[in-house]
């Protein structure tokens, strides 16, 4: 069946066109938007659960002169991510209206929620890689917004700042890679497929071939995994999602569990069939096993439940990073698998964090405890998602974990990776023991004795406790019988992203297997460990404080400290509002430039200038404007320095004339006269004489022969290029002028009837000239009114 | 620069370059010339009477307006008419643009008819493309002028 374009436009369309309306609708609906939002969710995903079971891409013709058109392609796992981003969408939504209560800024932030749910189930669904990239930036300017959504706060500031520089810095590097993925495919596919996913992922093998022939394949490689990398905050980018938790509890639920941060993971579930291959495994695997341990150790050493819940996210997104890496078809179930597994327990445990944060008052570890007496509900649901992310049998993230770890093991059967064979599976059972450990601190919010300065905890508003009680029966149907969620959505999700098509099976273990074996190991250790949960996650904090420079994000404050540093010192320099700084830096750079250019294409061969040939006429004209020029530095008073540079421009003039080129002249004369004139009108406003340093007339000096000099050069190097005779568009003119113009000045002929669109644009710009000059003399004279 | 020598030299000059101009806006098609030079050129001639009158002259004895002398250059003065003409220009310039529109032809297609035997000319060529030469001159004398007396009001 293929899907149906309206129903799919529709979905995607829908949240944006809400979240324009959105200003209105607060108007109307006030606090209440929240489930405007939700319902608006709930569409999307009833939309999308419409198109549930079809394959096959759509489009709307969007720039055809260029290829690109606004294309869609639904299968099972762009289903899985868009019902994910939309489903838990609703349920956001619907706990934001509790959560939100009272605070300001609610139309802003429920517009920005809207979009951000839009890019994300357009990035889900959108085969243009242009299209891709769009709403690829699109959640980057989105969550820019929700992180940054408490204005006054300087941390939120800081984060949404952060989250923005990694994010949409990433995203270019994305750019980079699809244009030269465009690149390859125009070549390989035909040029109607240049910009076209579905068409690559019908033809993999065409496209890896190409790109390996190429010598493309390694960096386009590089590049795709740098902006999803970025984006879902993987080793050594990782330090921007701890802090986005900034934001409102409801926005981190949703980045953290459903949308931005997973779009780079769902991406490279996307592109797996296109580059699966031994460099793609050692690369992604690496990258990934590297995040989930690295950060599930940061998970540790968090003192914030928040915290530990984002680092904890960035290790479990490593996690799904490196499933995908493996290329068996065990590595596309681990990664679609988890996404999923994460996806709920994740947003079940951020809006539980949410809660205590609300009714318990702070967020500190230190301060919580022993809750299950205040809060019994969420303590149940916690329990459930809480062991699920650690990954202990039967819960939902076991099994997933347990296909990790096949996978690890079995990834020295497919290729000949050597060392890594072994240390992989070492590797992923050492980050695993550290999510045993923080998954069972988290847990202990609920246990244990209560702590005496808790003040009284209220029971959660309905609406708050709703949506994480849906989430966890949700992971409960998937513990008690996995193989529900594998038919219904993951067993699509693995045929889209794996090679080759496996009937995939998940279960509890009846035998004894390698990964059997991990999963005991690392369960037993993090049982074994947690006693000294104290002593761990102190000896982390010590060395992060001792050697601060390990962390990531010692080094963004100093790379942007720096850069910002430059900036200010820069720009004092170059825009320090006098006219003649700009002058100076416009002048040294286009003729930087220029040179430059000329110099890297060897344009300018030095021994081709000293053969001038020019009539004596020509050569008299010329050097009396060259003395010309010289008096008018020489000169003591601004007349005569007026009078002596209209000398130069009269003799070039009659250069014209000589040239033959009367109309030239006609206007070089005109527009001469009329310069003089308007300097002897504004003579008189100039000083008389100021004092000049040496410094500033040597650096003038400079500038002057530099300016002079390129355009020396550039007219001689542009002349030089001409063949002998006319060219074909001056025989063209000259030929046509009289039968289709009318006219025998070419010049003139050329200006009003074949170009006289060019005239035109020449004309808005005299126009616009005045009108600027109009409105700056306008507004200083407004200023000084005030 | 009001001097004596200035204005006498003005009053002989500035005739002669509106003629100049004039002749250089209609022949432009086939001698060098064209609306650009002939708008620059009156543009000139009005700034020689500024220099050498001043602008309430060029308002009351060229003009014929009256004149409010409290009043800004740039909001209430020659400025507004000045303002107008590059408008105008520029509608002229669309216009003449547009037309051929109407008579499915491209954006700014020209076209020109020629009269044998007219009384003293004999030959005359009318080219569709002085109408828009007519806005390129409106443009250029409206933009300049506003230009030369909002930075001479300074």
């Amino acid at each position: 069946m293929t899907p149906e374009l309206p129903i799919v436009v529709l979905a995607v369309a829908l949240p944006f066109a809400v979240a324009g309306a959105t200003p209105l609708l607060f108007r109307a609906l006030g606090e209440r938007t929240g489930y405007a939002g939700a319902v608006v969710a709930v569409t999307c995903f009833g939309l999308l659960g419409t198109q549930y079971g079809s394959e096959g891409a759509v489009h709307l013709t969007w720039i055809p002169s260029l290829e690109i058109s606004l294309r869609f392609y639904v299968d099972g796992w762009a289903l899985l991510f868009a019902l994910l981003a939309s489903g838990i969408g609703a349920l956001v939504f619907l706990y934001s209206s509790a959560y939100m209560h009272g605070e300001s800024g609610l139309a802003r932030y429920y517009a920005a929620l809207l979009a951000f749910m839009g890019s994300i189930v357009g990035i889900a669904l959108a085969a243009d890689l242009i299209a891709i990239f769009l709403f690829w930036e699109l959640t980057s300017l989105c969550s820019f917004v929700l992180i940054g959504h408490y204005t006054a706060d300087d941390s939120s500031q800081y984060a949404s700042r952060m989250a923005m520089l990694v994010t949409v810095g990433g995203g270019l590097f994305l750019l980079v890679g699809f244009l030269l993925l465009a690149l390859v495919a125009g070549d390989a596919l035909g040029p109607a497929s240049a910009f076209d996913l579905a068409a690559m992922l019908e033809n993999p093998d065409e496209m890896q071939t190409a790109l390996r022939d190429e010598g493309l394949f390694l960096p386009v490689l590089g590049l795709l995994a740098i902006g999803a990398g970025t984006k879902s905050a993987q080793v050594p980018l990782h330090f921007w999602l701890p802090n986005a938790m900034a934001a409102p509890t409801p926005v981190s639920a949703f980045l953290h569990s459903a949308t931005m941060v997973k779009v780079g993971v769902y991406f490279v579930g996307r592109v797996r069939p296109l580059f699966a291959s031994l460099e793609w495994l050692v690369l992604f695997v690496t990258l990934g096993l590297t995040t989930m341990t690295v950060c599930a150790i940061l998970a540790v050493a968090s003192t914030d439940i928040k915290e530990l819940l984002a680092y904890s996210t960035a290790s479990h997104l490593g996690l799904i990073m490196a499933g995908f890496g493996f290329t068996s078809v065990l590595g596309a179930e681990t990664g679609v698998f988890h996404l999923f597994n994460h996806a709920l327990f994740k947003a079940a445990l951020f809006l539980v964090a949410g809660i205590v944060a609300h009714e318990a008052g702070t967020r500190r570890l230190e301060d919580l405890g022993g809750l299950r007496h205040d809060l019994p509900i969420t303590a149940v649901i916690t329990v459930i998602v809480a062991l699920s992310m650690a990954g202990i049998p039967p819960f939902s993230g076991f099994y997933s974990k347990e296909l990790l770890f096949e996978a690890a093991v079995e990834a020295s059967h497919v290729h000949d990776i050597g060392v890594l064979g072994w240390l992989y599976p070492a590797v992923a059972v050492f980050g695993s023991v550290f999510t045993v450990l923080y998954s069972l601190r988290f847990l202990s919010l609920f246990f244990g004795g209560r702590p005496d300065a808790l003040e009284h905890v209220h029971r959660p508003s309905f609406a708050l406790l709703a949506p994480p009680a849906l989430l966890a029966v949700l992971t409960a149907i998937v513990s008690v019988d996995p193989e529900i969620a594998v038919h219904a959505i993951v067993q699509g999700g693995v045929d889209a992203t794996a090679v080759d098509t496996h009937e995939m099976h998940v279960g509890l273990p009846t035998s004894y297997s390698p990964a059997v074996g991990m999963s005991a190991v690392t369960i037993g250790s993090g049982f074994l460990a947690y006693p000294f949960y104290g002593r761990i996650h102190g000896g982390i904090r010590a060395i992060q404080r001792t050697r601060p420079s390990l962390s990531a994000n010692w080094w963004y404050d100093a790379v942007v400290g720096n850069l910002t540093g430059s900036g200010v010192w820069l720009a004092s320099r170059v825009h320090n509002g006098l006219l003649r700084t700009y002058a100076t830096w416009t002048l040294g750079t286009t003729c930087a430039l220029a040179l430059a250019g000329f110099a890297a294409t060897a344009t300018i061969v030095p021994a081709e200038l000293v053969d001038i040939d020019a009539p004596a006429a020509i050569a008299l004209v010329l050097l009396v404007a060259v003395m010309a020029g010289i008096a008018v530095v020489l000169s003591t008073s601004h007349i005569a320095g007026i009078l002596t540079l209209s000398i130069l421009g009269f003799m070039i003039a009659i250069f014209y004339i000589l040239a033959s080129a009367p109309d030239l002249a006609l206007t070089q004369l005109v527009v001469e006269t009329l310069v003089l004139v308007i300097f002897l009108l504004v003579i008189e406003e100039i000083p008389e004489y100021y004092e000049v340093g040496l410094g500033r007339v040597a650096r003038d000096a400079a500038l002057s022969v530099a300016v002079g000099a390129t355009a020396f050069v550039t007219v001689l190097v542009t002349t030089d290029a001409r063949p002998d005779g006319r060219t074909a568009i001056a025989r063209y003119y000259a030929e046509r002028a009289v039968p289709e113009g009318g006219g025998t000045n070419i010049v003139n002929v050329t200006l009003v009837d074949f170009r006289g669109f060019d005239t035109l644009g020449e004309l808005v710009v005299v126009a616009l000239a005045a009108i600027s000059i109009l409105t700056l003399i306008m507004m200083r004279e407004g200023g000084e009114d005030e | 620069m009001t001097t004596v020598i200035m204005r006498t030299t003005a009053r002989a000059v500035v005739p002669i370059i509106f003629v100049v101009a004039a002749s250089l806006f209609v022949e432009g098609h086939n001698l060098p010339g064209g609306g650009f030079i002939a708008g620059v050129l009156t543009t000139t001639a009005f700034a020689i009477i500024y220099l050498a009158f001043g602008l309430d002259f060029l308002e009351r004895g060229v003009l014929g307006r009256d004149v409010d002398l409290g009043k800004e250059t740039s909001r209430d003065r020659v400025v507004v008419a000045y303002r107008r003409l590059f408008e105008y220009g520029l509608a002229i310039a669309v216009t003449s643009g547009i037309v051929p529109l109407l008579f499915d032809r491209p954006f700014l297609t020209q076209t020109f008819v020629e009269f044998e035997d007219v009384p003293i000319y004999h030959h005359v060529e009318i080219a569709s493309a002085l109408a828009f030469d007519f806005g390129v001159f409106c443009v250029v004398v409206g933009g300049l002028l506003t230009i030369l007396s909002v930075v001479g009001a300074e």
